[in-house]
């Protein structure tokens, strides 16, 4: 899959560099008194990361010269599942905060249930039902302890 | 004997039992359903483990793997849709099977292979975890230092198809196990100013966005196959063709034993898996068998006892490397030391000495989960038969709301949820494009210990000769150095075959 090792590594790259350039310096203290300094296992990450993805891209490079195929593609569906789920998430953070954590719930469960082709309304309406009910009664009633 | 008895009382009194029951219902439940698999149910069942005693907890998780693991057979032979990648064989002997008419006869013969690994593989742990204990007991940091170096480079190397993309993943798990207060001297480190993050990124909602929310992404856009694949079940009224018989039995016992052996070994070695464990069972048994291309077209009975006994004979023994060194080997495992820390327990050498009663009473459980596996699968066989049919368009949005109360009471609320969404995402992307989420889960987990025993180490060895005190370090270092090497080598050679086969 040399394409998609080539986007990878060089990602991947971006990111080791970022990390010993500018988060590791910015993010971690000098450590004081420390023996060791705070940022030496981080630094062994971000070198080992930066070092590896080095290898991947001229891997791959070396790949796609010699005609390899590209290798994964991520479906468009799948792109579209990713963003309805992080979608769903995020207005029932929205509704939990500003709202009601029942209204959020049921959103998360009613939102990818519409999402996926369910149009059945006592469906829409049960499952998400059912379920918050149910864990309430487990959470609340069975184990004793409190959400939201 | 006399101190036994509280143990024996505590593991089998009606509340635990109660737990491990439920447990292997829900995984049973779970692993029937296409596309979900053990680390899924497993992760999603934690909070459920909050409010339960340490050895309820784990029972419960344990039974949950277990019950999954099984499962995840009755989607592979009915659908031909494994339920994780470990089903696969059982799919390829056993879907020819169902469509013959014969369903019924293969079901009952995965849940009996699949119970024989299991509980093959649960006295095994029993017999060698303690052991292994009382040797890891002498072990000191810079020993232990080579020793989580060298898992980690194996388990990078064999739970994915590149060595780099292995070696790139655990590294960036160890990375995001930096996140928090630094062990020595508390300063934050990697935080952006978030007091949330003082603590470090909470194990449960990373586990569940990599494992369970990733997932469900992924299968949430092939939904369409999986309806698609949603086939009916063509029964057959001969008495011979529904039950397991004698000349059955007899096909199937070498493959079974070979399965037990194969998944128990397989399991003990960190980070192989049990798709590693069941495909080698399988060729195996299709390559002693004789019968070549024939064993896929017509199905083989021998063939989904040889794949279930195996994929069943890995948990319990992945468990083996948890309990006597803290090293997880697998996610099952990965997840259960999150258990394990909530619980206040950690898992290790001394878990023996500290919390004796606590691993015999979870030796005793895992037993009675074997015994209500069989009985779960047995007498629930047509109830499961009809819940792989459910449309997955009411399981998924389930799970995830499940993925998020989850994360919500273990990350701290919706910080939680906001983590294990980040971590949704990598983890779709690394099982994209092939990065090990097993690998990253493990360097996550084995990330503070590995630099606990690195800072002591850099302490206690200030010159190179020093090292020479200590050989087991020297030659688990020389074993992981040896291990990058020898395993590129082999993937350069699988990957140049792959191409030299391809059309």
């Amino acid at each position: 899959m040399p394409k998609s090792d080539l986007i990878a590594g060089i990602v991947l790259l971006v990111f080791g560099l970022a990390m010993l350039a500018v988060v590791i310096p910015t993010q971690t203290s000098e450590g004081g008194d420390a023996t060791i300094s705070p940022a030496l296992l981080p630094q062994i990450c971000a070198v080992g990361i930066t070092g590896l993805a080095v290898l991947l891209v001229l891997q791959a490079a070396g790949r796609l010269r010699r005609g390899h195929p590209a290798g994964v593609r991520v479906p468009t569906a799948e792109w579209w599942a990713m963003l309805a789920v992080l979608l769903a998430i995020g207005a029932a953070i929205a509704l939990f905060v500003r709202v009601s954590p029942a209204v959020a719930a049921a959103l998360l469960i009613a939102g990818p249930m519409l999402y996926m082709g369910e149009r059945r309304l006592w469906l829409l309406v049960g499952i998400p039902a059912v379920l918050l009910v149910g864990s309430w009664l487990l959470f609340y009633r069975v184990l004793g302890t409190a959400i939201g | 004997m006399e101190s036994f008895l509280p143990v024996l009382e505590a593991a089998f009194a009606p509340g635990n039992l109660a737990w491990i029951l439920f447990g292997v219902t829900l995984g049973y439940l779970v692993g029937a359903l296409p596309g979900l698999g053990k680390g899924t149910a497993t992760a999603v069942a934690i909070p459920l483990t909050f409010y339960l005693s340490p050895l309820a907890a784990i029972a419960f998780l344990v039974g949950i793997a277990k019950g999954s693991t099984a499962g995840s057979a009755v989607s592979a032979i009915l659908l031909n849709t494994p339920g994780e990648p470990s089903s696969t064989p059982t799919a390829m002997a056993g879907y020819p099977l169902a469509r013959a008419g014969k369903a019924q006869k293969a079901l009952k013969m995965g849940l009996f292979a699949s119970v024989i690994g299991d509980l093959f593989s649960t006295i095994v742990l029993i017999l060698v975890a303690q052991e292994l204990a009382e040797y890891a007991l002498g072990i000191g940091p810079v020993e232990l230092t080579g020793i989580l170096a060298f898992s980690m480079v194996f388990i990078a190397g064999l739970s994915g198809r590149s060595m780099i993309r292995g070696l790139i993943a655990g590294l960036f798990g160890i990375l995001v196990s930096c996140v928090g207060l630094e062990v020595e001297t508390a300063s934050p480190r990697l935080t952006f100013g978030l007091i949330e993050l003082y603590d470090g990124l909470p194990l449960i909602p990373v586990a569940i966005g990599m494992l369970a929310l990733s997932e469900m992404m992924i299968q949430m856009g092939q939904r369409r196959r999986l309806e698609q694949e949603a086939d009916l079940l063509r029964g057959s009224g001969r008495r011979e063709d529904r039950v397991v018989t004698l000349g059955d039995w007899r096909r199937s016992a070498r493959a079974i034993l070979r399965g037990c052996l194969i998944g128990t070994g397989v399991g003990i070695l960190p980070g192989l898996g049990a798709s590693v464990g069941s495909f080698l069972s399988y060729g195996a048994e299709r390559r002693a068998s004789g019968r070549g291309v024939d064993f896929e077209e017509t199905g083989a009975i021998e063939g989904v006892a040889a794949a279930e006994s195996a994929d069943n004979a890995v948990v319990p023994a992945s468990f083996v490397p948890l309990f006597a060194i803290g090293i997880p080997g697998s996610v099952i495992a990965a997840i259960l030391i999150g258990a394990f820390t909530i619980q206040g327990i950690t898992p290790g050498p001394l878990l023996f000495l500290e919390n004796r009663d606590l691993i015999l009473g979870v030796y005793m459980s895992m037993m009675a989960a074997s015994l209500f596996l069989l009985l779960i699968g047995y007498f629930g066989q047509n109830v499961f038969a009809r819940i792989v049919r459910i449309s997955p368009a009411l399981v998924m949005p389930v799970v995830v709301f499940l993925c998020c109360l989850g994360a919500y009471l273990q990350g701290g609320g919706v910080f939680g949820i906001g983590v294990m969404a980040v971590f949704g995402v990598i983890g779709f992307f690394a099982k994209k494009y092939d990065f090990s989420f097993v690998t990253f889960l493990i360097g996550f987990v084995i990330g503070p210990s590995f630099e606990l025993s690195l800072r002591q180490t850099l302490g206690l060895v200030t010159e190179f000769s020093e090292l020479m005190d200590h050989p087991v370090a020297l030659v688990f270092g020389a074993l992981a150095v040896f291990g990058v090497w020898r395993l590129t080598v082999l993937q350069r050679r699988q990957h140049e075959a792959m191409v030299k086969d391809r059309p």
